[in-house]
């Protein structure tokens, strides 16, 4: 594929369906926001003060909206790295002149609005991979180009790490699916999902007092006996012989990460989400909440603004991580497979149009958008149904909160008006 | 192209699958067995209990004797203490540090089992009863105590210290109640004796419930207007008890310093006037804070306070069932009242001698009521259980133990109180056993004189007396008259439906005319009776193989159209003219005249301060 720059001419309609979807998915969650954060015997029209701040917030996204659409689309192209460099600045700087909430400093405070650069640092850094991975003569090999391509979303993971902002840090890592988009070999995913099996055996074993001894035995004896069957074949022998090895490295690596480096606290959350242990009352209340608000909504929902779980605060953070629980609570089975049918089209959609760009510079951009949307959508709902541990991010598009709405919708907008001009 | 193709394919094989779990995963919770919506409605939902009051009772003439006081507890959500002010709650308690921990151990046991029933409302009562100290002080510093609050409730208050026997007293309901019944929670109050516990479904009226909205740190956010989750506690309904509060009174001051019981009925109703024991205890010291321990005192205490012998003691009624020997004797055909017998000094028959008193020539009927004699008494037993008509003794006696039977002894008369005793009427294989096959009338010859094997209640003596009253007849006694509301077939069936002794009626005028000579001059009990009433009345010494006789006294009065029968038992007092007497007329004086100074001043006050050891 021949690199072109982005032209202002030639121009294609908008995308009407994923701009439907992304509506439809801005009501819900107004909606949902106004039920959750409403009192009991309240009435929808008397809208909260959190309700009330979101309607603020949508205001705004329109704004970007309308900025993006009427702006010219060669400004992002031109400003990519500059975009980058003002995201990386910005997440700095919140470590010195950040406000600490709930132990991340990763807040810009402005009165009682706040801003996270981090939900920006997301679109900047997807536009500095598009451009980068775009830029004429760059292909995805080469130890020297890999690693500025690693190199451009590790660094601001990094960094947010740094911030204690575990959540946000781990969302770059869909990067990882632009990048198999783009050429990053298959196996290499294949081993990271076979680590992350290892992983999760080991802490098994080590949560539940099984000796180390029966893994290492699998390993390396499944590796014997592979070995000795194929051993007239040099090369395929070699191969299994070093896959025995280093996972039996990392085997041994992943006991001594849980059990020496992490904390205790991290271990219980961990191993709460492994089934491994029982707690109603500590970190397994908010878990046991936000399920019981879910399966309260049991077939079609207990109705719009009466879901006590979400209403009287026995579910955490009911507005923002685990919205996803009012949807399950007041609209039911019915409802909330409707909504993940909706999101869930909305990344398909996304991932047709980015297959139609005839630029690498919008198909990475919109893989990247699909990525992110697509890992915070699947963490945050595993989260509220117990599938995935407690990580806190928000669900794009209806979580409260202002940075993540703009964020989103500045990504989502800046795709589209990309994908209008592909030809 | 085709391995973009197959990229792109992966993405979205990768959004199907996440698609796919997770909505397996909401079926399962959604869709599931497990309660959850149950679950949500129990977290929000804090139904707060209104006790209601328990019955007022009043007695038959509208006194009101017992009424429901305002008491407080303190309760907890143990899983909520954070930094627990221990050596505050032990200074408001007066207990010690091991006992509060104690204490909260056992609330956070009662929580866990709580919210084992899905339950997110997980408080528990930590300390019932409190003190009006205790209730200031926590008042004043509850907002310190962080998870703790105090409930009310309602406990009982007593407007006289003669009701304990007849009332009853409350007690915590216990975990088997609990078990058995969901009205009932932990700290509950519930009747042990007495009215209080046969009423007790109707006296404790009904719980209302208080349904509100509760947030995750338990704080109220308005009520739920569904009516159906709010409603009022209702009260227990008024109880009219048939006693008489003035005739109660009077009772027990006569039996200062003696042991026994005293009980009254209005014979052509059944309703007991008067239910005394004597050693009783005072029922306002069977309430709040101290009920455990004064529970615990009085039932170590020697003189029992707790025994209520009107109802579980049972005696020899001596003399006293001469009346009911006549009777039968009659209806079986073998006395008129003109039969007469002689006595010298006693009865012989081989080597049985039964005594009897020095008194003049040979007495018929009524003569033999009014000196009590044994020996004619005697005869009338021999009479009547070896009637030829039967051929064998054990038949007789028999014929003579279902007459008996016919007048509610040997089995209790269904008061409305529990655990009453029967009594004995021994039956036909009891005297075997006890005499060996072989036995003649001669040797169960004591049962003529009501001693031996035949044991009555204070009660059933009383019944006797009233059913000698209604020339045959009575209703099984009750306490209570009525309950306002409280309509019950069965309670209907037990008290308002008269039963009939096998005696014709025809035959009671003889041994009536015989019992209204006994306080007269001549009588066993001159000198007792009461100007201006004409008491019919027996006397009768229960002998006791323990220690004095005790004095035994039935009567009713006045003779025709009686309002009153009464039994008097004074434990250890001798003869029944002695103390039992006297007691029983000033009784029925004071509940016929209603004055308040008795014609016999120097009787009464030499009962009132006498004393029995
Ligand atoms: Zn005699």
């Amino acid at each position: 594929m021949r690199y072109r720059p982005l032209a202002s001419n030639n121009q294609e309609k908008i995308d009407s369906l994923a701009i439907f979807l992304y509506v439809v998915l801005l009501l819900i969650g107004f909606v949902s926001i106004a039920s959750a954060t409403s009192d009991v015997n309240q009435a929808f029209y008397d809208l909260s003060d959190v309700a009330i701040k979101q309607l603020v917030f949508i205001v705004g996204a329109i704004l970007i909206i309308f900025t993006i659409v009427f702006s010219n689309v060669v400004v992002i192209d031109y400003f990519a790295y500059g975009f980058y460099a003002v995201a990386i600045t910005l997440n700095i700087l919140v470590l010195f002149l950040g406000r600490e909430i709930s132990g991340a400093k990763s807040w810009f405070g402005f009165g009682g609005f706040g801003i996270q650069p981090s939900e920006f640092a997301k679109v900047a850094t997807a536009i500095a991979l598009s451009k980068f991975l775009g830029t004429y003569g760059v292909r995805f090999q080469g130890w020297k180009n890999i690693a500025t391509a690693l190199g451009i979303f590790l660094l601001p993971m990094a960094i947010i790490l740094i911030q204690n902002d575990t959540g946000s840090a781990l969302v770059f890592l869909s990067f990882f699916l632009v990048l198999y988009r783009e050429g990053l070999p298959g196996y290499i995913l294949m081993s990271a999902v076979w680590l992350g099996i290892l992983a999760i055996f080991r802490i098994i074993s080590e949560a539940t007092g099984v000796s180390s001894f029966y893994g290492y035995g699998f390993l390396l004896g499944i590796g014997s006996i592979v070995v000795f069957f194929v051993r007239k074949d040099r090369g395929i022998a070699i191969l299994v012989t070093t896959i025995a090895v280093v996972s039996s490295l990392f085997y041994t690596i992943v006991g001594t990460f849980y059990l020496k480096i992490l904390q205790q606290y991290q271990r219980d959350r961990i191993e709460l989400v492994l089934g491994l242990k029982e707690d109603d009352r500590g970190l397994g209340f908010n878990l046991k909440q936000s399920k019981i608000a879910i399966g309260a909504g049991e077939l079609w929902g207990r109705g719009y603004l009466k879901g006590t779980q979400t209403k009287m605060g026995f579910v955490p953070e009911q507005h923002t991580d685990f919205i996803f629980d009012a949807i399950g609570e007041e609209w039911g089975f019915v409802g909330s497979t409707l909504f993940l049918l909706i999101f869930c089209g909305l990344l398909v959609r996304l991932v047709i149009i980015a297959e139609r760009q005839s630029t690498v510079f919008g198909r990475v951009l919109g893989y990247s958008l699909a990525s992110v949307l697509f890992f915070h959508m699947s963490i945050n709902i595993g989260m509220t149904m117990g599938l995935v541990p407690t990580i806190g991010i928000p669900l794009p598009f209806i979580s409260a909160g202002g940075s993540s709405l703009w964020a989103f919708t500045l990504f989502l907008f800046t795709f589209l008006r990309v994908d209008q001009v592909r030809k | 192209m085709d391995k973009n193709k197959s990229k792109q394919l992966v993405f979205l094989g990768l959004i199907f699958f996440i698609f796919v779990v997770y909505t397996l995963r909401l079926a399962s919770l959604q869709l599931g067995d497990v309660p959850y919506k149950k679950m949500a409605i129990n977290n929000a939902l804090n139904k707060i209990t209104l006790y209601p009051s328990r019955s007022n009772v009043f007695d038959r003439k509208g006194k009101l004797m017992v009424y429901s006081t305002q008491m407080y507890d303190l309760s907890v959500f143990p899983f909520e203490i954070t930094k627990l002010d221990t050596g505050l709650l032990c200074s408001i308690l007066e207990l010690d540090i091991q006992t509060v921990r104690g204490l909260i151990a056992d609330a956070r046991v009662r929580a866990k089992k709580r919210q084992k029933n899905n339950s997110f409302n997980n408080s528990a009562l930590f300390y019932a009863n409190l003190s009006n100290k205790q209730f200031t002080l926590l008042r004043e510093n509850i907002y310190r105590l962080d998870g703790f609050f105090i409930e009310s409730r309602t406990d009982r208050q007593f407007a006289t210290a003669t009701l304990s026997h007849a009332l009853g007293y409350l007690g915590e309901a216990d975990e088997e109640l609990i078990a058995a019944d969901n009205y009932y929670q932990p700290g509950d109050l519930v009747g042990i004796t007495g009215l209080e516990r046969f009423y007790e479904k109707q006296i404790r009226g009904i719980k209302g419930v208080k349904t509100v909205w509760q947030d995750r740190t338990y704080t109220e956010r308005g009520v739920v207007k569904d009516t159906q989750f709010n409603y009022p506690a209702t009260a227990g309904p008024d109880v009219i008890s048939s006693l008489d509060f003035v005739l109660q009174e009077y009772g027990r001051s006569l039996l200062n310093g003696k042991k026994g019981s005293i009980v009254a009925i209005e014979p052509s109703t059944g309703e007991v006037l008067a239910f005394i024991n004597n050693p009783d205890y005072d029922p306002n010291t069977m309430v709040g804070r101290d009920r455990a321990n004064t529970f615990k005192t009085l039932l170590r205490d020697p003189q029992k306070p707790l025994y209520n012998r009107a109802v579980k003691g049972v005696y020899p009624p001596g003399s006293t069932f001469k009346t009911v020997m006549a009777l039968i004797a009659m209806q079986e055909g073998v006395l008129t009242p003109e039969t007469t017998h002689g006595c010298g000094g006693g009865y012989r028959l081989g080597s049985i001698r039964v005594g009897c008193h020095p008194h003049g020539g040979p007495l018929d009927l009524r003569g033999s009521i009014r000196i009590s004699c044994n020996s004619y008494y005697c005869q009338v037993f021999r009479d009547i259980i070896d009637n030829p008509k039967y051929g064998d003794v054990k038949l007789g006696y028999a014929a003579l133990e279902k007459h008996l039977r016919s007048f509610g002894l040997g089995s209790p008369l269904d008061i409305d109180l529990l655990g009453e005793s029967r009594g004995n009427i021994p039956s036909v294989s009891q005297l075997d056993r006890r005499h060996g096959d072989r036995w003649k009338s001669s040797t169960i010859i004591s049962l003529s004189i009501g001693q031996g094997e035949i044991l009555l209640t204070p009660l059933q003596m009383c019944n006797t007396a009233a059913i000698i009253a209604n020339r045959g007849w009575y209703y099984s006694p009750h306490l209570v008259k009525r309950i306002e509301g409280f309509k019950d077939t069965a309670w209907d069936r037990k008290y308002k439906i008269k039963k009939f002794t096998s005696v014709s009626p025809q035959y009671f005028q003889y041994v009536i005319d015989g019992m209204s000579e006994v306080t007269k001059p001549g009588g066993t009990a001159n000198g007792t009776g009461i100007e201006g009433i004409e008491i019919c009345a027996k006397t009768g010494t229960a002998q006791n193989p323990h220690g004095k006789d005790h004095s035994i006294y039935i009567a009713f009065a006045p003779k025709d159209n009686p309002k009153i029968a009464i039994a008097v038992l004074v434990e250890n007092g001798g003869y029944g003219a002695t103390w039992a007497a006297p007691i029983a007329n000033l009784m029925i004086e004071k509940y016929l005249q209603g004055k308040p100074e008795s014609s016999k001043p120097e009787m009464e006050e030499r009962i009132k301060t006498s004393v029995i050891q």
